[in-house]
C-alpha cells in the first residue's frame, strides 16, 4: 500500500463537501434501496443525473455512497416488509422479517445495521491491502489476457443465473450485439447505423441502464400495483440485547471475509454472498433449527457478508476496468462519463481519486450505520409513502436523467424501448446483468481479441500463450462446465442412494 | 399467453438471422484486414441463432406451464398502465424542447399520476405534479447547472 497516496485520499475524502456528499448518498440510496423491486443498481441508475457538475472525486464518492446506502435500504424493506429491495436483501426475510412479526423490529433493523457496517469494515481493509496488489498485477495484461478476463466475467455471471442459463446467453448475445453498433474504432467503418448519425458513436449505455433498469422495474411493478398493500409498521426499541450481540458476533464477524472473496469473484454478487453466508451460519449453529424462525444470527450473517460483498466488488472494477455484477457495470457507465477509466492505470495515474473512493467506503459505512440506527423512524415513513405516487416519480428522474447525457430528446425514444426491453425480460424471466455487462464490455473485448490475433499474426494459440492466459481460460472453460459437473455428481448421488434404497428394501 | 410464451423466442430468432445478414454485408475495411469488422457481429448472430432455436425448444416443452406475470401483465387494468405510460413517455419526448422543461413535466408527471394513482387522489396528484416538477427544475438547472429548455 503506497502510504503518501493513501493519506491524500483520505484528506480529500474527509473534506467537508465530500462528507456531505457521503451522508446525501447514504440517505438517497437508502431510500430508493428501500423501495420494493429497485435496488442498487436502480439507485445508480437513477441518481446517476445528480452527480453531473461534480468533481469527479466526489461524483465516485457520491455514486458508492448511493450503491451502499441502497444495501442497507434493502433490508430495510425485508425486515419490515418482507419485501425485499434487491436479490441481495432476500436472505434479510428469512429471519429479519419473523423477528419484526414478534416484535422485534427495532433490534433488527439495528443488528443489520451493525453487521453491515463490520462487514463493510472487514471488507474495506481487505480492498487497502488487496487493490494495488492487483492493479500492479493487471498492469502486465496484455490484449490476450484482457479478452479472456472479459470472457471470464461475462460466462460467470450467465452461469450464475441458475436455471436460465440459455436465456442468459441470450441476453449476453443481445448486449454484445448492441455493443458492434457505431463506428468500429480500428478500420472506421460504420456498423448498423441504419444512416442515423446519433447511432455512430454506439448506443450510449447508460440509455440502457436507465432504460431496462429504471423504466423496466416501474413497469413491471405497474403489474401488482394495485395488489400493494401499505402495512404500518411499528419500530419499538431501535437497539439490541447482549444475548443477542453475543449470538450475532461471530457470525458477523466470519460472514464478512467470506462475502468479500465472495464479491471480488466476477459475476458473484452480494445474492450469492448473503445465501452462502446464511446456510454456513445455519449448517454451524447450534441452534440451527431456529433458523426461519427469527434468529438474529440468521440475520446478522446474511447483513455482514452482503455488505462486505458490495465493497469487494469495487475490486475488479476499479483494478481491472471489469464490472462483476449489474450495479458495478452501471457504476462503470457513470465512471467512464465523468472522464474516469477505471483499470490497473487509475491507480498510477489518479492515485487520489482511487484513495479517495476507497476511504469514502469505510466513511460511507460510518455515515450508514448511524444513519440507519438514528433515522429508522424517518426511513420507515418513506415506505408509507404510495408505490403510486413514487412510480411516476421515478420514471420522470429517469427521463430527467437521459436528456442530461446528451441533451437531446432522441435518447428518450431509445429509453422508451430499453424500458420495455427490461419489462419484457422480467416477465420472461431473462437475468438482465448479462445483457448490461456485454453492452459495456462488449467494445472493448471485441478489440482486444483483434488486437491479439492482429499481433500474433492471426495465431490464435496467443490465448494460451502465457500462464495468466492459461488460468483464465481454464477458469472460464470451468465456470462454464460447473453447473453441468454438479448436476452429474447430484444425478450420481441420487442414483447411488436409491440403489442403496433398493438393496436394504430387499 | 402462449403467443407471448413463443413470439419472444421467436422474435430473437428473427433478429438473430437479420443480424447476421446485416453482419455478413457490413462494408470492408480498408485497412488490415478488410472482413475484420464482420468477424465479431457474425459469430455473435450465430451463437444468438443457436440459443434462440434452443430457448424456443424449452418454450415449446413448457408451453403449457402457467407463468403469473405474463397473465398479470395481460389483465386487468395492466396492459392499460403500461400502455399509457408509454404514450406519456413518447408526448412527453415530443413537447419536452417544444413547451420547455416546466410546463412539459408537470403535463407529464400530472398525467402519469392521475392514471395510476386515481382521479380521485386529483389534489394530492396536483400538489405532487407542481412540487416535483418546481423541486427538480431547481436542483438541475439552479443547483446543478444542467442546461434544461
Amino acid at each position: 500500500m503506497d502510504l503518501s497516496s493513501f493519506m491524500d485520499g483520505l484528506s480529500l475524502s474527509l473534506q467537508p463537501i465530500n462528507i456531505m456528499w457521503i451522508i446525501v448518498g447514504g440517505f438517497l440510496g437508502t431510500i430508493v434501496g428501500m423501495l420494493p423491486g429497485l435496488g442498487p443498481a436502480t439507485a445508480v441508475a437513477v441518481l446517476i443525473p445528480v452527480t453531473f457538475g461534480m468533481s469527479p472525486v466526489s461524483a465516485i464518492i457520491l455514486m458508492a455512497a448511493i450503491y451502499y446506502g441502497a444495501m442497507y435500504g434493502g433490508s430495510r424493506s425485508s425486515i419490515l416488509l418482507n419485501t425485499p429491495g434487491d436479490g441481495s436483501a432476500i436472505a434479510a426475510t428469512f429471519d429479519g422479517y419473523p423477528m419484526a412479526r414478534k416484535g422485534q423490529a427495532g433490534p433488527a433493523l439495528a443488528i443489520s445495521a451493525v453487521a453491515s457496517f463490520i462487514g463493510g469494515t472487514i471488507a474495506v481493509i481487505g480492498f487497502i491491502f488487496l487493490a494495488e496488489p492487483l492493479a500492479n498485477f493487471a498492469l502486465d495484461f496484455g490484449p490476450a489476457e484482457y479478452f479472456l478476463l472479459m470472457l471470464l466475467t461475462l460466462s460467470a455471471i450467465v452461469v450464475l443465473s441458475i436455471g436460465k442459463m440459455v436465456k442468459g446467453f441470450l441476453a449476453m448475445m443481445v448486449g454484445l450485439a448492441l455493443s458492434t453498433i457505431g463506428i468500429d474504432t480500428q478500420t472506421g467503418v460504420y456498423r448498423f447505423t441504419m444512416g442515423i448519425p446519433q447511432l455512430s458513436e454506439g448506443i450510449d449505455f447508460l440509455i440502457v441502464i436507465i432504460g431496462v433498469y429504471a423504466i423496466g422495474e416501474v413497469l413491471y411493478n405497474l403489474l401488482n400495483i394495485d395488489q400493494m398493500k401499505k402495512e404500518k409498521k411499528k419500530v419499538g426499541k431501535v437497539w439490541f440485547s447482549k444475548e443477542q450481540w453475543k449470538r450475532s458476533v461471530w457470525p458477523i464477524l466470519r460472514s464478512g471475509p467470506l462475502g468479500f472473496v465472495v464479491g471480488v469473484l466476477p459475476g458473484a454478487g452480494g445474492s450469492i454472498a448473503s445465501m452462502i453466508g446464511y446456510t454456513t451460519e445455519k449448517q454451524i449453529s447450534k441452534r440451527s433449527d431456529e433458523f426461519g424462525e427469527g434468529a438474529v444470527e440468521g440475520l446478522a450473517a446474511p447483513e455482514s457478508a452482503n455488505n462486505a460483498a458490495s465493497v469487494g466488488a469495487m475490486i475488479p472494477l476499479l483494478t481491472m476496468g471489469i464490472p462483476g455484477s449489474g450495479t458495478t457495470a452501471v457504476m462503470l457507465g457513470a465512471l467512464i462519463m465523468l472522464g474516469l477509466r477505471p483499470g490497473p492505470l487509475l491507480f498510477e495515474q489518479q492515485p487520489e481519486t482511487a484513495w479517495a473512493l476507497i476511504n469514502s467506503m469505510f466513511l460511507g459505512n460510518i455515515a450508514l450505520v448511524i444513519i440507519n440506527i438514528l433515522l429508522v423512524g424517518v426511513l420507515v415513513k418513506i415506505l408509507d409513502t404510495p408505490a403510486k405516487v413514487l412510480y411516476p416519480i421515478i420514471v420522470l428522474l429517469a427521463f430527467i436523467g437521459t436528456y442530461t447525457l446528451s441533451y437531446s430528446t432522441v435518447d428518450f425514444f431509445l429509453l422508451l424501448i430499453f424500458g420495455f426491453v427490461g419489462l419484457m425480460m422480467k416477465v420472461l424471466d431473462f437475468p438482465i446483468a448479462p445483457l448490461v455487462l456485454a453492452l459495456i464490455v462488449g467494445s472493448d473485448m471485441e478489440q482486444n481479441f483483434r488486437m491479439a490475433v492482429l499481433s500474433s499474426g492471426g495465431n490464435l494459440g496467443v490465448f494460451f500463450s502465457s500462464g495468466v492466459s492459461i488460468a483464465l481460460s481454464i477458469l472460464t472453460l470451468l465456470s462454464l462446465t460447473y453447473p453441468f459437473i454438479i448436476r452429474m455428481i447430484r444425478k450420481r448421488k441420487q442414483h447411488l442412494n436409491s440403489k442403496d434404497q433398493v438393496y436394504r428394501s430387499s | 399467453m402462449k403467443a407471448i410464451k413463443l413470439g419472444f423466442p421467436i422474435l430473437l430468432i428473427l433478429f438473430s438471422i437479420v443480424f447476421l445478414i446485416a453482419s455478413l454485408q457490413l462494408p470492408k475495411a480498408n485497412l488490415g484486414n478488410s472482413n475484420a469488422p464482420i468477424y465479431f457481429p457474425a459469430g455473435i448472430s450465430v451463437f444468438m441463432l443457436l440459443f434462440g432455436v434452443i430457448y424456443l425448444i424449452q418454450e415449446l416443452r413448457t408451453l403449457h406451464e402457467e407463468n403469473g406475470d405474463i397473465r398479470q401483465m395481460l389483465s386487468g387494468r395492466t396492459p392499460k398502465l403500461i400502455g399509457i405510460t408509454i404514450l406519456f413517455g413518447l408526448i412527453y419526448a415530443f413537447i419536452f424542447e417544444r413547451v420547455g422543461f416546466l410546463l412539459s413535466t408537470f403535463l407529464f408527471l400530472g398525467g402519469l399520476l392521475f392514471v395510476i394513482n386515481g382521479r380521485k387522489k386529483w389534489l394530492v396528484n396536483v400538489i405532487v405534479a407542481v412540487c416535483f416538477s418546481f423541486v427538480s427544475w431547481y436542483a438541475f438547472s439552479q443547483l446543478l447547472g444542467v442546461s434544461l429548455p
